[in-house]
């Protein structure tokens, strides 16, 4: 006898016999052949040593717990449904503030290449001179790459998040039918220690650069502006000195 | 020796080997081929009946490189019972077989 002519004889003797989760029974037995078949027996031998499946399948007990589990699932099921609402709502709010941090990094990038290529419109920068423009521009892209970084540590976060909710989903439903179930996945994720280095390190290198550039552009202003508010004295808010 | 006979000692072996660790089926399977002549099937109803009765628990655990194992483990109620019926059947063996040795006296 084959392996699949073993198999699915008993599976029919099984279905004959009213036997409970008849499947998780069949793939106990698949993965008897595939731990024999890797100590080389044949397909034939490991039938024959199994037994006959017909006397097999009647070892097995009839329906009995099913009925037990089922009023329990349906509690189970209904209580996940609930709890999934709140999951579904928070992991909206996660995807939103990735897709507000992307942004943000986008802005950022874009207002450092204006202040760069002193392309300035108008209407949306006032006023700056070249120098302070270039130093609060080297400011924005490190704050950009700040985001960045941000962004893809929580995007990382998120899909481990969702990665191990769907474990604790799965498991409560397999626990409730008296199935075996997996071991439940850390929340945080585990990046790679050379990934989680270099994250790191470009983290706080565009912090620094950031914090640095900023006091050192509002130094260069007040300087070329004459005027610790130099903000007034370029007209920055609708009503200064200069205007 | 007929298998009737052979199941109830089997699922004493059975405990007896979850008591020392947590197994999954093939492991129970060749443990059980290698000690005791039965068909090497006839371990999985056994460990499905302990199962029903509350005497096993099972939990998956993921392997490198294949689907992941299903491994039995020892209940609390599993332990007591193993405990009860291991001095049940020594006590019994024992005078089954001073019964049977006297018989070679006589």
């Amino acid at each position: 006898m084959t392996k699949n002519e073993f198999l699915s004889k008993l599976a029919d003797e099984l279905k004959k016999n009213n036997v409970a989760d008849a499947d998780d029974i069949i793939c106990e037995y698949e993965q008897h052949f595939a731990f024999k078949m890797a100590d080389g027996y044949s397909e034939e031998e490991i039938a024959a040593k199994l037994g006959d499946p017909a006397e097999l399948a009647s070892q097995f007990e009839g329906p009995a717990q099913e009925k037990s589990y089922a009023g329990k699932k349906l509690i189970t099921v209904t209580g996940l449904f609930f709890v999934d609402i709140f999951i579904g709502a928070l992991f909206i709010l996660l995807i939103s503030w990735e897709i507000i941090m992307a942004a943000l990094s986008i802005v950022n990038a874009v207002i450092a290449v204006c202040l760069f290529s002193n392309t300035i419109p108008r209407s949306i920068i006032p006023h700056i001179p070249y120098l302070s423009g270039v130093v609060f521009g080297v400011a924005m892209s490190a704050l950009s790459v700040l985001s960045a970084t941000g962004c893809i540590y929580f995007y990382s976060f998120i899909r481990q998040f969702m990665r191990s909710y769907g474990r604790f989903h799965k498991n409560t439903i397999a626990a409730a039918s008296g199935n075996a179930v997996l071991p439940p996945l850390a929340v945080h994720p585990k990046l790679p220690a050379k990934i989680n280095r270099r994250i790191r390190s470009v983290t706080l290198f565009s912090l620094v650069i950031f914090t640095a550039c900023v006091v050192l552009g509002m130094v260069i202003s007040m300087i070329l502006s004459g005027s610790i508010e130099f903000w007034h004295a370029w007209g920055w808010f609708g009503y200064g000195i200069n205007r | 020796m007929n298998i009737q006979y052979k199941k109830g000692v089997l699922e004493l072996c059975v405990l007896s080997l979850l008591k020392k660790r947590d197994c999954y089926g093939y492991e129970i399977s060749e443990y059980l081929s290698k000690h005791i002549d039965i068909a090497d099937g006839t371990v999985y109803p056994i460990l499905r009946k302990l199962k029903s009765e509350g005497l096993l628990t099972t939990y998956l655990q993921e392997e490198s490189g294949g689907p992941p194992r299903k491994y039995y483990r020892l209940t609390q109620l599993g332990r007591e019972t193993y405990e009860k019926e291991r001095e049940e059947y020594l006590n019994f063996a024992k005078r089954v077989e001073s019964l049977l040795e006297d018989d070679i006296n006589d």
